[in-house]
């Protein structure tokens, strides 16, 4: 039985004393009078896009403040409490959904942002979405070839390479694909010293994991950023047509507004806050948006699950969550053809086990007996290529939140209804013994016929279908496309001086792959060339 | 969780939900079932009112989880308050909307498929209501599940202790240096 529960764990953190590094730390918790600050750059937003900007900009020479919602929180600190992580490193405490309640949404809150949370998956961005990108809405200078240099950049700064070492929940897919002869291969993670842990989406406790909390973060001080951490945005500055600031709302440990309002006055602002936070402070703002695209085309990779029991154990709760992953069925129609999907496998920790389990009482405590057993898959669906895939819109409450509009539709369930089948084939071909889709419907099924026929009966209505996102892309499209667009390819906003987009929000569609490469590759080429800009 | 309507769900939902929706919670304050008086004791959000409603389904809920934990059903409600507190107050608020709709016989019976409140069920009713609420495949009952349910095993499994009984053997030790 694999057991790590005796295994130490020790790693020095970077944070642990930020003012003998020489970093300027200031915590908005302890801000409690109103006050002006002013930088060359401020950069709204600490995760993918905003940690590699803020590293290029304040390496040019840029005075840089980065400002970050979440409480810093490193290492020291990370637990591996799935209560404590979950509550704290996930934005909602891991309680946010769509508007209408159908899909869960795990999104990162924190110095990092979700790079501090996520599974390392370190993928390039598919050249069929390039391609789609620049055919469909005019995206410029962003080619296969032409953004290779900027990703082989990330690639050497955050150590990506394909991983080896697999767990046995990502044997199941190997084994199976090598069996059925479909496509896999290892992922590419973006670790360095990697213990194999398991526990990636709590925060990595051995500071293995490359994400902007221990790698951009870090530079960016050590050039003379600033970071400015529990400081929400609240709105944009404007002046004309020229930003020339960002308001921002200090906010305690319960994450309530101290009351403190910092002005931070600069001629550039970027906006890094990722999907539904940047499209919110742009509504916020009332930024300019001649044709309404503000907050549309948000995309989610609506994802579905797949449960196998198998004889052995698979201890799914250990290793590196996701290290092989399969293409069989991601362009199996075309970039434009009905819905494709991705599959990998899934970390179980109890207490996810717990909210995926069916039913409740005897049943759903036979089956979390069952973990030990358990392997876990996942299936995301590239959502923006079709016509009848328009994604969702960012829109915000009467009290500023925001909150993502996204209606499940039948193209949504069509391609769940293909990706329970391809995932549940998956696991009998690996030997699993028992299968459940992530469909409420469902119960295990006893073998690859029995679950043919009784899918083929399952009725597919959301909420009854389980389906998750864990990666929130567009929703400020770029591209020439004025009637789509609002961000040039550079990242620049349309209609206003001084505002750039460097996140996961200005992609026209989802990626068709885990999206965290494609954010710092896009990111550092268009901080790249406003620091070229910048400089005149 | 969010759970305001669209016209989809109208749709889906039909007339009667629709307008139970738009009125219960003002019904469930002229009921007085609906009261702002701030959260239960030893509760960071859920107020007495959400307690009395949500004890009695906790304990059918995660009834043979508490007892290999000794815990009781107050201990799993308590973190399942824990996680509303990582929510926004928006969020929070449409969750709580349905909890005021839910005190009301009529909604629940439309929710869950049952009239009588659920403290007013033993344990072996109770398991026949769930049961009941688990497979309707209304938008407004599979919601409440999400809403709750889903949210409440999660609360109770990712707690340390909790996690050691599903056959989990922990996570690795971590030393500060």
């Amino acid at each position: 039985m694999q057991d790590l529960s005796t295994l130490k764990v020790q790693s020095k953190d970077p944070w642990k004393d930020p003012k003998a590094n020489g970093w300027e730390v200031i915590d908005g918790r302890q801000e409690l009078s109103d006050r002006t600050l002013e930088a060359d750059v401020v950069i709204i937003g600490s995760g993918a896009g905003g940690g590699v900007s803020a590293e290029i900009l304040s390496q040019k020479g840029f005075k840089v403040i980065l400002v970050e919602a979440a409480r810093l929180k490193s290492s020291d600190e990370f637990n591996l409490n799935e209560a404590e992580a979950y509550h704290d490193l996930y934005q909602e405490g891991g309680m946010r959904a769509t508007k209408d309640g159908t899909m869960s949404i795990m999104q990162g809150r924190a110095v990092g942002g979700t790079t501090v949370v996520n599974w390392t998956s370190s993928f390039r961005t598919p050249p069929q979405t390039l391609d789609f990108w620049r055919d469909e809405f005019g995206v410029q200078g962003m080619d296969e070839n032409t953004m290779a240099p900027w990703f082989a950049q990330i690639e050497q700064r955050l150590k990506v390479m394909k991983w080896v070492a697999h767990n046995r929940n990502n044997q199941i897919m190997l084994e199976a694909c090598q069996s059925l002869g479909w496509q896999s291969d290892a992922i590419p993670r973006n670790v360095s010293g990697c213990w194999n842990l398991g526990y990636c989406g709590m925060g990595c406790p051995t500071n293995a994991k490359q994400s902007m909390l221990v790698t951009t973060i870090p530079a960016a001080l050590d050039a003379g950023a600033t970071l400015l951490h529990s400081a929400q945005a609240d709105t944009l500055i404007i002046e004309g047509e020229k930003i020339t600031g960002v308001r921002i709302k200090t906010l305690d440990d319960n994450k309530i507004a101290t009351g403190a309002t910092l002005t931070l006055k600069a001629p550039t602002v970027i906006v890094s806050g990722g999907s539904i936070q940047s499209p919110a402070l742009l509504l916020r703002s009332n930024v300019p948006d001649p044709h309404e695209r503000v907050g549309k085309r948000t995309f989610t990779h609506p994802t579905s699950f797949a449960f196998g029991i198998f004889d052995k154990e698979i201890a799914p709760y250990y290793g590196a969550p996701q290290s092989i992953y399969c293409d069989e069925f991601s362009h199996r129609d075309g970039i434009a053809g009905q819905a494709g999907y991705k599959m990998e496998m899934m970390a179980l920790h109890p207490g996810m086990v717990g909210a995926f389990v069916a039913g409740f009482g005897q049943q759903a405590w036979d089956e979390i007996l069952q973990l030990p057993n358990m392997g876990g898959s996942i299936a995301m669906i590239r959502d923006g290529f079709h016509e009848q895939s328009q994604g969702g819109a960012v829109e915000l409450r009467d009290n500023g939140e925001p909150v993502l509009d996204y209606p499940i539709n039948d193209y949504v369930l069509e391609g769940t209804r293909r990706a329970h089948l391809s995932m549940v084939e998956m696991f009998f071909a690996s030997g699993a013994k028992k299968v459940r889709p992530s469909h409420s419907q469902a119960d295990y099924y006893n073998n690859w016929q029995e679950a043919q026929l009784k899918l083929a009966a399952l009725d597919y209505v959301p909420v009854a279908t389980g389906i998750g996102c864990a990666h929130v892309m567009g929703g400020l499209a770029m591209g020439a496309d004025d009637s789509r667009c609002v961000v040039n390819s550079d990242g620049s906003y349309k209609y206003l001086d001084g505002l750039y987009v460097m996140d996961g929000s200005v992609f026209p569609t989802s990626v068709g792959a885990n999206p965290q490469l494609s954010i710092y590759g896009v990111s550092a080429r268009n901080a790249s060339l406003l620091a070229d800009r910048l400089k005149g | 969780m969010a759970l305001d309507m669209h016209r989809r769900d109208f749709l889906k939902t039909g007339l009667f939900g629709c307008a139970l929706l738009a009125t219960g919670s003002s019904l469930a304050l002229l009921s007085g079932c609906s009261s702002n008086d701030g959260p239960a004791e030893g509760y960071l959000h859920l107020r007495q009112k959400d307690v009395d409603l949500l004890l009695p389904l906790t304990g059918v809920v995660l009834a043979q989880a508490l007892k290999k934990s000794a815990a009781s059903a107050d201990t799993a409600l308590k973190a399942y308050d824990k996680v509303l507190d990582g929510a926004m107050p928006g969020t929070r608020a449409t969750l709580f909307q349905l909890f005021d709709l839910m005190q009301l016989g009529a909604a629940r019976w439309f929710i869950t498929g049952t009239w009588a409140h659920f403290n007013e069920q033993d344990s072996k009713t109770l398991t026949h209501t769930l049961q009941g609420w688990f497979t309707l495949d209304r938008t407004l009952s599979r919601m409440a599940w999400k809403g709750l349910v889903q949210p409440l095993m999660f609360a109770w499994f990712a707690q340390p202790q909790a996690g050691l009984t599903t056959g989990y053997p922990g996570p690795p030790q971590r030393v500060i240096s």
